[in-house]
């Protein structure tokens, strides 16, 4: 199989099974005395070698695997773990997606810690089994890194896959960097597991962009993995010591309390993502925003709207557009679901003119673009600040780059649509258009 | 650190001379059973129909379990009939899993609990698994995931309590309906005299012949002591195990009420069920021959699901029986061999409904 991986010296030791010697793993050796050593250090790590340090930190007890690119390198990394004694897990192929999420929740059902991920198709060929999970309070942890849906069989980044289980009630987010990646997987284990939620998450990253892209990756020590995550416990979980069920019918009258509850659960969220970024801070020194990451928004006036990793590139547009004399900015979204209405709406509270950069696919929504500005231009509209023109840009389609030309282009839109009083479109085809 | 998974071992009961296994006139009629334990994990309080099969596999199914055990039932009429919000008629763990979870979800419970008694997360043995599934769960649309869990030999016990057809939704014809059975996707008419005209998937030996470490049987609700035996039997073996149980259901086939087991056992004396265990060790079947072997017409004409059959049907049905009857090693009675000429046979609807003569109530 062709990997994409950049040279990479960890990752690749690990993947030829010499990770062993390299880590100093000795079968049988105490598990802590190895994380031990790791604690501490920076390594060049893609992002799906990130997400495996991450579930290798977080302990997880059960994993489920099922081959897909580009998401699979997670899973290779896990197996290579299980496999040097590094990690304690049930590692279990499952036979499809569906299977694999279905055993991830069998297993979370039971009280145990789950790590399970996929990729494109993959993750639409589970799609039954994300509501159940959420409805169920079983706060299992997927990775993804997206990958373009099929046709036309493409293995590109696409925000697709991931987006189109948006309203399953699973968290949902997307990292930028391999760092945020290892940090994003702590930290959604935390909030989902947090009792007062109890939510399953998505952990999102573009495919190759940030999966297989090295950067240094800052481990922490056991003890403040440890302190910020304490060991998962189910209050219901399947144990015949205390009998429960889970997942009877309902009668159509018993529904919409339930149905509340589930709405109820994302507002919960909300508080609890705060709680936990600021904890995640005060333990690991790395601080993240809450939900909207502002680059020079201060006094911006046309502001793109962007979330996974083409972000980097949309910040260094924003630099060389300030030098032209534009007056730039950017928000990324941290998290997806839930929905950071009020945080949106007061970062992009002075913009003149927002543009979505939307790098999915939604097929004949009311933009006739992408699926983000949909929730997007809703919070604006509701807005109690200023409400800023929204418009939208369809690029990076099928996993391609968005160069910074493409941003600058998009940024002119912008522009024109400030000095006219009224965007052209509520979406644009970058590259597609004069 | 590592701590070790203690596993339970259950007895096996008593059957000798005590089971339906024995001819009329020795005394099938006696109501006869070893002791078994008190507890009923599956209590009363659930909806199913009056006389149904499954929930009578439930229930013996559930009692050689035991209480340390975990449950999962993936959609289907067990799942609709027995759990209720804020009502359900289990005393262990139970969960839904979506109709083709039944093997996965499971197989995520088992490795949960490997993985949590050995990293001293769980204290306490590892408990029975198990999932029930429907034969529209277990033989279509899942027989994916229960291959899947059956090849990573999970230590669980997958059962397919298998009613012929989807009857959660309206009787639809499932793999295992057998040929000529009428469902709303299968109805008689002019065309197609026949109904059904398939003849129906080799559910457990898929599983024994694709999965050959792992311990697979078949039995019905007739034999109770064998269905509760085979079922500890399977969750004693370790790894996967899967049980394929005939579970009569009254709404779909449509037979008196009271004849449930009764069924249970003419469709294994008929030669249309072989009973049988697989050993995963010795690799060898081990086939149930029962004391009376009847003409396919003694079991069809109990059921209006086979009422529209022509005599060629019924002789259609008798060859297939004796082919069963071949592969079990089982000789065939020259008067069943007769049978396998239509001329030998009536319509269906014109035979006399063949009520048990003189037989007792329950086993």
């Amino acid at each position: 199989m062709a990997q994409t991986t950049i040279p990479d010296k960890s990752v690749e030791k690990l993947t030829r099974g010499e990770g062993s010697a390299d880590l100093g793993v000795t079968p049988g050796v105490d598990r802590a005395e190895k994380l031990a050593d790791l604690g501490g250090t920076t390594m060049r790590l893609n992002g799906c070698a990130a997400s495996a340090y991450a579930a290798l930190f977080a302990d997880v007890d059960v994993i489920t695997a099922y081959p897909i690119r580009p998401y699979t390198a997670i899973m290779m990394n896990l197996a290579q773990f299980i496999a040097d004694g590094l990690l304690d897990a049930e590692y279990l192929h499952a036979d499809g997606e569906h299977a694999q999420i279905s055993a991830a929740l069998g297993a979370g059902s039971c009280g145990a810690r789950a790590f399970t991920g996929s990729s494109g198709v993959g993750v639409t060929y589970a799609f039954e089994v994300y509501s159940p999970a959420a409805g169920a309070r079983v706060p299992i942890q997927m990775a993804i890194a997206d990958r373009t849906l099929d046709p036309p069989g493409d293995f590109g980044s696409e925000h697709t896959d991931a987006l189109c289980t948006r309203d399953m009630g699973w968290l949902m987010g997307w990292a930028a960097t391999p760092q945020e990646v290892f940090d994003k997987h702590l930290l959604g284990y935390a909030i989902g597991e947090d009792p007062r939620l109890l939510l399953p998450q998505m952990i999102c990253q573009d495919g190759y962009f940030v999966s297989h892209i090295s950067g240094d990756v800052e481990l922490p020590s056991v003890e403040q993995v440890e302190r910020f995550l304490p060991p998962y416990k189910l209050p219901f979980a399947l144990d015949p010591k205390k009998p429960v069920s889970h997942g009877p019918q309902i009668h159509p009258e018993q529904g919409p309390p339930l149905q509340l509850e589930r709405a109820r659960s994302m507002e919960i969220a909300l508080d609890i993502i705060r709680e936990k970024t600021d904890e995640f801070s005060d333990v690991f020194g790395r601080t993240y925003p809450h939900f909207v990451e502002e680059f020079m928004l201060e006094d911006a006036e046309v502001v793109f709207v962007i979330q996974g990793g083409h972000a980097v590139t949309c910040q260094a547009t924003v630099k060389r557009l300030r030098e032209r004399g534009i007056k730039a900015g950017m928000a990324r979204l941290l998290w997806f679901r839930p929905f950071p209405t009020e945080d949106l709406q007061k970062a992009l509270s002075k913009a003149k003119v927002v543009g979505v950069v939307e790098t999915n696919l939604g097929l004949g929504g009311a933009s006739y673009g992408g699926i983000l500005s949909l929730d997007i231009t809703t919070a604006l509209y509701h807005s109690p600040h200023n409400r800023p023109l929204v418009t939208s840009f369809m690029a990076g389609m099928g996993g391609e780059t968005i160069p910074i030309n493409e941003f600058s282009w998009m940024a002119d839109k912008m522009v024109e649509a400030m000095e006219r009083g009224a965007v052209e479109k509520a979406s644009h085809w970058v590259g597609f258009e004069e | 650190m590592s701590q070790e998974v203690v596993r339970q071992h259950l007895p096996l009961f008593e059957e000798q001379g005590r089971s339906a296994t024995v001819p009329d006139e020795v005394g099938r009629n006696l109501h006869y059973l070893p002791d078994m334990p008190k507890e009923d994990p599956y209590q009363a309080g659930h909806r199913t129909c009056a006389g149904c099969g499954p929930a009578i596999q439930y229930r013996w199914v559930l009692k050689a379990a035991g209480q340390n055990t975990v449950v999962a039932g993936p959609t289907g009429c067990m799942y609709v009939a027995n759990a209720t919000y804020m009502s359900t008629p289990y005393t262990v763990p139970w969960a839904h899993t979506q109709i083709a979870s039944g093997g996965s979800f499971t197989s995520g419970m088992a490795a949960a609990y490997e993985s949590m008694i050995r990293k001293g997360k769980y204290k306490g043995e590892y408990p029975n698994i198990l999932v029930m599934a429907g034969d529209g769960s277990a033989a279509d649309i899942g027989i994916g995931a229960i291959s899947g869990a059956l090849y990573r030999n999970h230590d669980a016990l997958f059962i397919c309590y298998d009613n012929e057809c989807y009857a959660n939704t309206g009787i639809q014809t499932s793999p295992t309906t057998p040929y000529g059975g009428s469902t709303t996707f299968t109805p008689p008419g002019k065309v197609i005299p026949e109904g059904k005209k398939l003849p129906p998937k080799n559910l457990a030996k898929m599983m024994s012949e694709g999965h050959p470490n792992c311990y697979v049987a078949t039995t019905t609700v007739g034999y109770t002591i064998d269905l509760m035996n085979k079922t500890r039997k399977g969750l004693n073996h370790r790894g996967a195990a899967f049980l394929h149980c005939y579970t009569p259901c009254q709404k779909g086939w449509v037979y008196q009420t009271p004849m449930t087991v009764e069924l249970g056992r003419r469709v294994v004396e008929s030669g249309l069920f072989p009973v049988w265990e697989y050993d995963p060790e010795e690799r060898k079947y081990e086939y149930f021959i029962p004391p009376e072997q009847r003409p396919v017409v003694d079991y069809l004409a109990m059921q209006g699901r086979f009422g529209h059959l022509h005599p060629e049907h019924v002789a259609l049905l008798q060859v297939a029986a004796n082919r069963n009857w071949e592969d079990m090693g089982a000789d065939v009675p020259k008067r069943l061999r007769e049978l396998e000429d239509p001329e030998a046979h009536k319509h269906l609807k014109e035979e006399e409904y063949s009520l048990p003569v003189n037989r007792g109530i329950g086993a």
